[in-house]
């Protein structure tokens, strides 16, 4: 058995080398799906016998995506097209992108012009997903990006695959809650290592990584309970993996204990049902999720959410890690402000953007986070 | 080149003109909302591409931010308030109308266009997305219902029988709401009514803005960005049909008479691409106009020209309007418009505020340049916040625009 | 006993020497900032002056953009913490500080005991920063410290409207080519600044008294703009530009006691 020390490299090369994960699937015969942030049907690629890999772009420089992108439109999304562009994805059968903001729509829009040679399907999402009629709408889209699966690759769907296939998402999902909440205790994790671990979850089949997963939480609850002085932080928003940022709150004795990002935990807080008809189950599953700034949601239940996040986990402090240009994230901030302020739970906002290549601001931001925290 | 200005007498608005008409529906209808406030009815804020048909058959009374918001901006208001929202946490780079709406709900008082604080919120994101936020927040804030019509961008060619049932279950859903909100009751009669009414006024404003396919075209493009306010509001009413109805009258009459309202000798027709830059309107309509060039082409036509056989029909046109359909369908409407209206020229307002519009612009408008093999360009700019916009850039582009232009004349 | 803050910024060097955590004997500046000599030569500077040998001072706190690679500091602290103890220390009725620094915009909101309540820093644009006005001195060939003085000069100045600085760059040319006068165009540019970084003021709240430090509170175009933008009087003082250096003094004094239980040193 491995210890700690080498599973969190083996997530840190994961994490790191999604080029190279991509052509190790690709070498055994398996067919790519790349899947677009924020939310996809991976169970149904799954089933087919597919490797949905998770695209959220790169810190790379935008060059060829700005035939395409005005430059007020967030970074990930002209990140993933200029990756596109520039041939990153060869190899890869398809890409779903699921319209969920105004900038998705329009990456999906220009994919096809820009990207001709990997086919685009669309994964169309109702905001109304808790109706009945929601529900049946999202299960006909689920149909729909079957039916182009079907089409671009020749891979056959089946419910009782996509059954099995729930089952390890729903296994995955739970072992991600279970290590996020484990971290809490474990501040000897840092938090670079924890976004491996979260990361590498895109770029693997999700029983392999669902595995080391569980590994990790084995050897980690096997340990004695250790002194904890470090500052116990939530973070928030779509995107936290950058790791100079990361850095920057490990440096300043910052733990994550928990966090409402997109790309981290908010994948993993709702399981499919397991009782009824699995395509039935997988659009069920899509109208309880709740909590994100991009499924509609009148209460913004999310503050409150955020708050309480917080105080489970005894943290002192919310950074907000927002998204240049994000909108959705954008309208929510100032309902969040005032959410932690009533709750009196400090709180400093950071923008980031895939093209960041100074991060003194940040620096001291989180510099002074830590100093108001600590007094 | 300065304008000579003749100390002509000021001429008496004809009230049966359709200018006086239709600036009378607008005023009316901020008046009959600050009476029905008064009588303590219910007011809504609504989305510009909300279905109508909903209050209009309920006998609500609604008012449009987006409209409103335009006025602001069009006034100069639009910084003011733009500053306020961002004082409150709002980010600048989301959409200038949802910012100046978000401050009106705390300012409550700009004279540049006022109304009523809203009772509940009908929203319908088939223009986009950030509509959903900004209407969240606006009800989250105020403690109001929110109805939520979920139009989703169709990433096809043709509306799928799935979308239609999916948003006519909404479409029945927000009735219902809507009668226990307000206590009204829905008939279908009246709701017969209505879809005809509705019906005859798109008729009269496609026919209206038709008439820009005469060269020279009898109106001055930018005219139909004030008309459109009307489109927008009271599309379900017999006055506006009227007005409309009047509106291609008056450019019939005038296309025979060789007479037209853009003041100047029209030299170039170009189609204007984005939501007009509406704090610097004056600026980018006599940039134009100074150069003898009008623009006889703009999707606003389309936007607000509903025609449909019933129900069913009725959902597929909120499902078509034109920011919620492909690129591809997006571009041959477009095309079509330009060939129609025999525009030579594409001038795009890469707008700040609007992501979806402008998201895939680029290519679109490459593609609608190639294939009607007209000369293209952008400006930057934006809807409401005067803060994003440059004279200097503008006045640079849109000569370039007539450059290319002219020496195309040339060679053809 | 002696401690010392040295702030380091991207464009210039400061330090403060106190005694005894509560008396200022001297202070340096040099117009060196972040990997330059700069920091060496206002550490020695201030050595000169207050004649004071590098073993008398029991402590160092480095601040500013350069706080991370100073290697002679004992500690490191955030330039807003460090501006916060500095107007703290000197002007307890302070509520709000505005800093104005070449690469950020800053407001701190404090509590009466100077404890930082919250803070806001600008965000990735620059047009309400000192670089902003950097970039429109450069356009229009006069130094930054001249800014002040054409503005004071300005009898009608523009309004420079764009948020971002490529448009608000063309604005200016295109103000000099209409034949607007430098001396309106530079208030233009002290009030574009001023508005910028009112909003950002007015996010974080703005409670009474207000405070400017940094480089920029010197330059009574902006700070006269800022006053109008906020509706209130806005305090500066020689000090403005050393608020950063006194508070890691400040902040160097509170780390030795802690340290040190207090006890003198040696």
């Amino acid at each position: 058995m491995a210890t700690v020390q080498q599973l969190l490299e083996k997530f840190h090369e994961v994490a790191s080398s999604p080029q190279k994960q991509k052509e190790y699937y690709l070498k055994e015969g398996k067919k790519v799906v790349a899947c677009v942030p924020i939310y996809t049907p991976e169970e149904i690629i799954h089933s087919m016998g597919m490797i949905p890999m998770g695209t959220w772009g790169a810190d790379v420089e935008v060059k060829e995506a700005k035939r395409y992108f005005p430059a007020f439109i967030c970074s990930i999304m002209q990140s993933v097209l200029e990756l596109g562009i520039n041939g990153k994805y060869k190899g890869v059968s398809a890409i779903v992108i699921p319209y969920l903001c105004d900038s998705l729509m329009g990456l999906g829009e220009n994919w096809k012009m820009a990207v001709p040679d990997i086919p685009f399907i669309p994964m169309q999402y109702p905001q109304n997903r808790k109706p009945e009629y929601g529900i049946e709408f999202t299960k006909q889209a689920y149909l729909r990006v079957i039916r182009d699966l079907e089409n671009i690759t020749g891979a056959k769907f089946s419910e009782d695959n996509l059954k099995k296939s729930c089952d390890i998402y729903n296994a995955h999902n739970k072992a991600m809650r279970e290590i996020s909440s484990i971290l809490a205790n474990h501040p000897e994790i840092s938090a670079v290592n924890r976004k491996d671990i979260f990361k590498s979850a895109y770029f693997m089949e999700k029983e392999e990584h669902t595995r080391l997963v569980n590994e990790l939480i084995a050897l980690l609850k096997a340990q004695p309970k250790q002194d904890n002085n470090k500052i116990k932080i939530v973070t928030s928003g779509i995107l936290a993996d950058s790791e100079n940022l990361l850095k920057i709150i490990d440096d300043n004795n910052m733990q994550i204990v928990a966090d409402d990002v997109a790309h981290e935990s908010r994948q993993y807080r709702v399981d499919v049902p397991v009782d009824g008809a699995p395509l039935d189950n997988l659009a069920k599953k899509f109208s309880a999720m709740d909590h994100c700034s991009v499924l509609y949601d009148v209460d913004k239940k999310r503050a409150d959410y955020i708050v309480n996040l917080a105080k489970q986990y005894n943290a002192k402090g919310v950074i907000v890690i927002l998204t240049k240009f994000c909108d959705p994230e954008e309208y929510d901030y100032p309902i969040l402000k005032g959410a932690f302020d009533k709750a009196n739970l400090p709180s400093t906002l950071i923008e980031v953007d895939r093209q960041m290549v100074n991060y003194e601001q940040a620096k001291t931001n989180i510099q002074t986070f830590r100093e108001v925290l600590e007094y | 080149m300065s304008e000579e200005v003749k100390a002509a007498p000021k001429k008496e608005v004809d009230p049966n003109s359709a200018k006086a008409r239709l600036g009378k529906i607008i005023e009316d209808h901020y008046n009959n909302l600050w009476v029905a406030k008064e009588k303590g009815e219910k007011i809504g804020w609504c989305a510009s591409n909300f279905p109508q048909e909903i209050w209009q058959t309920l006998g609500l009374t609604v008012c449009y931010p987006e409209n409103q918001a335009a006025a602001i901006a069009a006034r100069g208001a639009g910084a003011k308030c733009c500053e306020t929202a961002e004082a409150n946490g709002y980010s600048n780079d989301i959409c200038a109308y949802a910012r100046i709406s978000l401050a009106y709900t705390e300012l409550k008082d700009v004279p540049e266009q006022n109304m009523p604080q809203p009772d509940y919120m009908l929203c319908c994101n088939n223009i986009c997305n950030q509509m959903i936020k900004w209407y969240e927040n606006i009800a989250k804030k105020l403690n109001i219902p929110m109805i939520m019509i979920d139009i989703p961008f169709n990433p096809d060619y043709k509306v799928s029988k799935e979308q239609i049932s999916y948003v006519k279950g909404q479409f029945l859903d927000a009735i219902k709401q809507l009668e226990e909100i307000t206590g009204k009751k829905w008939s279908d009669e009246r709701f017969k009514e209505v879809m005809e009414i509705s019906n005859r006024t798109s008729r009269a404003w496609l026919k209206a803005t038709s008439y820009c396919k005469y060269e020279p075209s009898p109106l001055n493009g930018f005219d139909l960005l004030n008309h459109m306010a009307v489109a927008v509001c009271a599309r379900g009413t017999v006055e506006a049909a009227e007005a409309f109805e009047k509106l291609a009258e008056e450019y019939e009459e005038s296309v025979k008479e060789g007479k037209s309202t853009f003041r100047a000798e029209e030299k170039y027709r170009i189609m204007f691409e984005g939501i007009a830059c509406w704090p610097h309107l004056r600026f980018t309509a006599t940039e134009l106009k100074s150069r003898g060039m009008n623009m006889v082409a703009t999707i606003y036509a389309d936007a607000f020209g509903f025609i449909y056989d019933d129900f069913d029909g009725l959902i597929e046109a909120y499902c078509s309007v034109p920011n919620s359909i492909n690129l591809e369908k997006s571009r041959d409407k477009r095309v079509q418009i330009v060939k129609n209206n025999g525009a030579k020229g594409l001038l795009v307002h890469t707008n700040r505020s609007c992501k979806l519009w402008s998201g895939f612009m680029y290519e679109m408008s490459r593609q609608i340049g190639e294939v009607c093999d007209i000369p293209v360009t952008s400006f930057d700019g934006d809807q409401a916040d005067p803060r994003n916009f440059s004279e200097a850039q503008y006045a640079t582009r849109v000569q370039g625009l007539m450059e290319v232009m002219e020496a195309r004349k040339g060679g053809k | 006993m002696y401690t010392l803050g040295i702030d380091i910024g991207s464009t210039t060097s400061k330090c403060v020497i106190l005694e005894d955590g509560s008396k200022i004997i001297a202070k340096s500046l040099v117009q060196a900032g972040t990997g330059t000599d700069g920091p060496e030569r206002a550490y020695n500077e201030i050595l000169d002056a207050s004649k004071l040998k590098k073993e008398d001072i029991a402590h160092i706190v480095a601040t500013g953009y350069g706080r991370a690679i100073y290697t002679s500091a004992n500690a490191d602290m955030s330039e807003l913490s460090c501006h916060a103890k500095g107007v703290h220390f000197l002007f307890p009725d302070v509520r709000t500080i505005i800093d104005i620094g070449g690469q950020d915009a800053k407001v701190i909101r404090l509590n009466q005991q100077g404890i930082i309540d919250s803070f806001l820093m600008n965000d990735k644009c620059a047009a309400g920063t000192g670089r902003f006005l950097d970039v429109m001195a450069n356009i229009l060939q006069i130094s930054i410290n001249e800014l002040e003085v054409y503005a004071s000069k300005a009898d009608n100045p523009v309004k420079i409207s764009s948020t971002c600085t490529v448009f608000a760059e063309s604005e200016v040319i295109s103000q000099l080519a209409k034949g607007v006068t430098i001396e309106n165009v530079v208030a233009g540019i002290c009030e574009s600044v001023a508005s910028r970084v009112a909003a950002l003021a007015k996010r974080n709240r703005v409670e009474e008294k207000v405070y400017m430090s940094g480089g920029v509170a010197q330059n009574a175009g902006v700070r006269n703009a800022l006053a109008k933008e906020l509706g209130t009087e806005i305090l500066f003082s020689e000090y403005s530009q050393y608020m950063g250096a006194l508070g890691a003094a400040i902040a160097a004094y509170e780390k030795w006691r802690k340290e040190t239980g207090g006890k003198d040193h040696e």
